[in-house]
């Protein structure tokens, strides 16, 4: 009867105090844990590949007329990165902030808004800014072509007629 | 299908006669045998009683986008050889579908029935049946698992409510849904004689989340369902994500860089680790020595700092794509791994030694609970309950897959069969993982982690299983286009259940629940789901009632 | 509603799990061993939804649940808190359309009023699993000792 309540108070010694005074001391994380994202909006293109790679539907497109919106709910979110990992431009950085308790929902959201190119002549919204810039520099190649920043209903008209004039009819 | 025409197996002989095809799917591993539906039954006692075969699982599968109806996978595992064999059958109806039961010949197939009964509407002929998986409220006509039922339907509440269990006695001890010794929702009435337990009223699957009809929902796609496999169970989570995608990896014959195996090895081997220390501090706790369930998730917690040191996040590590794994672990990881592992060692033994010392948990443990050998072959148990009885199976020796083929380690075994075999069998397994780890980072090959060119072609068929640290946990395959056709689950601890009956039979309620709680029953994995078990278990006995109707009936 | 004085000091919880995969459970039983002691702030957990002032409730709630839940929380005595622990809680996480799920937290909030059961305060802790020292975080908030960090970010594209 007495050799166990030895064993326990020789474990107990020897092991210590081990809790962490979390709120009044850092938590046990380490480099690479997971926490919430931050998406870059200087860099982000709105072209939605984080979109399609989200396995539950955290990170949505909204779109209207002029505008296309980038919306990142962290209440659906599953902290897995998958959306830094496909991010061709390296926008989204996953964070280490875990401390997110909120009375609201609302304040778990992050947008981020792109206004669309208007094309000049149908004055139609079409693609949001920063991706039309660099599809214009990718395949310029050193000038942007007339029809590069117009809506593909209007480059396919602008295009033909182009043709058409050079084959001279 | 993908297939080899090559000779049948000798094994399979004495049920040649009754089989109209086979097709190799995977050479050496995998075989389907196509049999007609009145033959069923013969082909099932020929493979369970003749052959020795033991039964995993069986899917019911919606096959007429392809050809026009209904068929029911049932797949047996030859241990010996480390073959999988699926017996195919086609059902020619394509309303009102129905094939016969084999429950008499087989009694590990019964849940599994009625879950196609459920979700399909198949109908097993030649049994009693009641509903399992699905809510009370659930509209008869509505099948869920049906292609032409779209994944997101809710139908509106039945007008009448279909309990799922009929009482037989007119009163009973009445525990849960929410009840302080339970950490999961289930609903049972225990029945009583003086201290020996009758008989119990069951009602689980209340975390049925319809995770199989997510998959093949247009939402997914192949890589996505790997985070949805590990939310299956926050326990044993990466065994789930491992096994879809070692089917998708097999069935679409996509290569895997080797170095990408020991990494998967590796992490299985640290969840087995969390996972046996877990159930050591709650055996612990559930005979009232608290300070054994302190000092064992003391211990614990240096494992879950180190999964997330190797992975990004304590639990759901993430790690898994069709094709590798996502991170590298890197050299300067290595001495630090190496150093939690000394430190989880030294801890355990120094642990379980005080528990198991103490006179008092040490009679409760020793003798009961027993589970004698016949009986756990029969039932086709897996995993520490299976190596407590004297049965030497474990799935990472006898169907060697990922990294397991190049390590050697020793599987412990018991034969008394009673809960302190199985206490000792998972201790023992902590220090054969830890000892697999050290071996595993010696060996690794260097290269390179993921191989993202794949193409997968739709209509392949796989078989996958792999040592959770549970049991054997099974996962069936067809592939579709971008996502799976058909994904079935099936997690250990749906094939322990039945072995809680021979088990608990006379013996006294006090020593119920310490009983239910050594099989380590993982609600949620069951109930993917299928089954809710009792986790902690400390007032209810799990002996449910088409258990008790199969075995009177057979 | 500003939570009661009475309500600042230790506070019972009860662990109400609609249907979980058991991660943020075990992340619960966490708080509690010696790591993270929770029971240095009083913390204890209780087994009757009688005795608690916090509801800690993990999962998206699966039909089979739902009336299970809605009298168990009824159940508890003025002032109801819940704390919503997890994405499954916070919004259904990822199952948030599946056939046999309700959808997490703020849907169960409204088939509650209907029923006549009234939360007097909510606090949502996402992640999955959601750590537990998220979890004392959380609690903290809910009580009024801390304040939350998060707010609502708009961007216009081009700004930093």
């Amino acid at each position: 009867m007495v050799k166990p309540i030895l064993k326990l108070i020789t474990v107990a010694k020897e092991a210590g105090v081990v809790t962490r005074k979390y709120p009044y001391d850092s938590p046990l994380l380490t480099e690479e844990f997971r926490g919430k994202i931050e998406i870059d909006a200087s860099i982000c293109w709105g072209c939605g590949a984080c979109v399609k790679a989200c396995p539950s539907n955290a990170l949505t497109i909204r779109e209207s007329m002029d505008v296309r919106e980038l919306v990142y709910f962290a209440g659906r979110c599953i902290f897995c990165g998958r959306c830094a990992d496909v991010c061709p431009t390296g926008a989204i950085k996953v964070t280490k902030e875990f401390e997110l308790a909120t009375e609201e929902l609302e304040d778990l959201e992050q947008v981020v808004i792109h206004r669309k190119v208007k094309c000049p002549i149908c004055g139609k919204h079409f693609v949001p800014q920063p991706l039309g810039r660099y599809v214009c520099e990718k395949c310029a190649k050193g000038g942007v072509p007339t029809y590069m920043m117009v809506c593909p209903e209007c480059r396919r008209k602008v295009g033909v007629k182009k043709m058409i004039r050079c084959k001279g009819g | 299908m993908n297939q080899h025409k090559d000779p049948l197996p000798e094994r399979l002989r004495p049920i040649e006669s009754l089989i109209r095809e086979w097709l190799w799917i995977d050479r050496g591993r995998t075989i389907m045998l196509d049999v007609k539906r009145e033959n069923l039954v013969e082909v099932a006692r020929g493979l369970y009683k003749e052959i020795g075969a033991f039964f995993k699982t069986c899917a019911g599968v919606d096959e007429r986008p392809l050809w026009g109806g209904y068929a029911v996978h049932h797949i047996f595992g030859i241990d010996e050889e480390g073959l999988d064999v699926v017996v195919y059958v086609r059902i020619p109806e394509k309303d009102y579908p129905w094939v016969p039961s084999i429950v008499r010949e087989v009694p590990a197939a019964d849940w599994c029935e009625l879950e196609f009964r459920d979700l399909l509407g198949i109908d097993p002929r030649g049994r009693l049946t009641q509903r399992l998986v699905l809510p009370d409220d659930w509209p008869e006509e509505v099948k869920p698992l049906r292609k032409d039922v779209p994944y997101g339907y809710r139908p509106p509440r039945a007008e009448e409510t279909k309990p799922a269990e009929v009482g037989m006695y007119p009163s009973g001890v009445p525990v849960g849904p929410y009840h302080p010794a339970l950490h999961e929702p289930e609903y049972f009435e225990l029945y009583v004689e003086g201290e020996e337990v009758v008989d119990v009223r069951y009602r689980g699957f209340h975390v049925h989340r319809g995770i199989e009809k997510l998959a093949e929902s247009p939402r997914f796609d192949y890589n996505k369902v790997t985070f949805l496999a590990e939310r299956i169970c926050g326990i044993c989570g990466f065994v789930h994500s491992c096994a879809y995608v070692m089917a998708v990896e097999r069935a679409g014959k996509v290569e895997v860089p080797e170095r990408a195996e020991y990494i998967r090895a590796l992490l299985l081997e640290v969840e087995r680790l969390h996972s046996h220390l877990l159930w050591l501090g709650v055996a612990a706790h559930l005979l009232g020595y608290d300070a054994g369930f302190m000092h064992a998730w003391r211990v614990r917690e240096k494992t879950m700092i180190l999964a997330e040191y190797l992975t990004g996040s304590r639990k759901t590590y993430g790690m898994n794509l069709v094709g590798g794994v996502r991170k590298d672990i890197t050299p300067e990881k290595v001495p630090k791994i190496l150093k939690v592992l000394e430190e989880v060692a030294k801890g355990t033994k120094k642990v379980a030694d005080m528990i198991v010392s103490v006179p008092q948990v040490r009679k409760r443990l020793e003798g009961t609970g027993v589970l004698r050998k016949s009986d756990a072959a029969a039932l086709s148990v897996v995993g520490p309950v299976a190596r407590a009885s004297g049965l030497n199976r474990d799935v990472r020796k006898d169907y060697p897959y990922l990294a397991y083929k190049d390590v050697s380690f020793k599987v412990p075994v018991y034969s008394e069969g009673d809960n302190l075999s199985r206490t000792l069998v998972r201790v023992e397994e902590i220090f054969e993982s830890i000892e697999i780890i050290k071996q595993l980072l010696d060996r690794m090959p260097p290269g390179e982690v993921l191989n993202e060119e794949w193409d997968i072609e739709p209509g392949r068929y796989a078989v996958t299983s792999v040592e959770a640290p549970r049991g054997e946990d099974t996962h069936l395959l067809i592939t579709g286009v971008g996502r799976p056709y058909r994904w079935r689950v099936r997690a250990p601890t749906y094939a322990n259940i039945p072995a809680l009956r021979p088990m608990l039979r006379g013996q006294e309620l006090a020593d119920a629940p310490i009983t239910i709680a050594s099989i380590d029953p993982c609600f949620s994995c069951t109930d993917r789901m299928l089954v809710i078990d009792v986790r902690t278990g400390k007032r209810s006995v799990l002996v449910t009632r088409p258990q008790v109707k199969v075995v009177s009936l057979g | 509603m500003r939570t009661p004085r009475a309500l600042k000091r230790s506070i019972w919880v009860f662990h109400l799990n609609t249907g979980s995969c058991n991660a943020c459970d075990i992340e619960i039983l966490d708080v509690l061993a010696p790591f993270m002691d929770a029971e240095r702030f009083g913390v204890k957990l209780v087994a009757s939804p009688r005795h608690a002032d916090v509801a800690l409730l993990t999962g998206p709630i699966t039909r089979e649940t739902l009336p299970k839940v809605v009298n168990a929380l009824r159940a508890m005595p003025r002032p109801r808190l819940v704390l919503a622990i997890g994405a499954c809680a916070v919004s259904g996480g990822i199952w948030h359309d599946s056939y046999s799920v309700i959808g997490g937290f703020p849907r169960l909030k409204k088939i509650l009023e209907e029923n006549g059961v009234v939360i007097d305060r909510v606090v949502y802790v996402p992640g999955c699993p959601a750590r537990p020292e998220a979890i004392i975080y959380g609690l903290a908030v809910l009580v009024g000792l801390l304040k939350k960090k998060v707010r609502k970010e708009v961007k216009e594209a081009g700004e930093r």
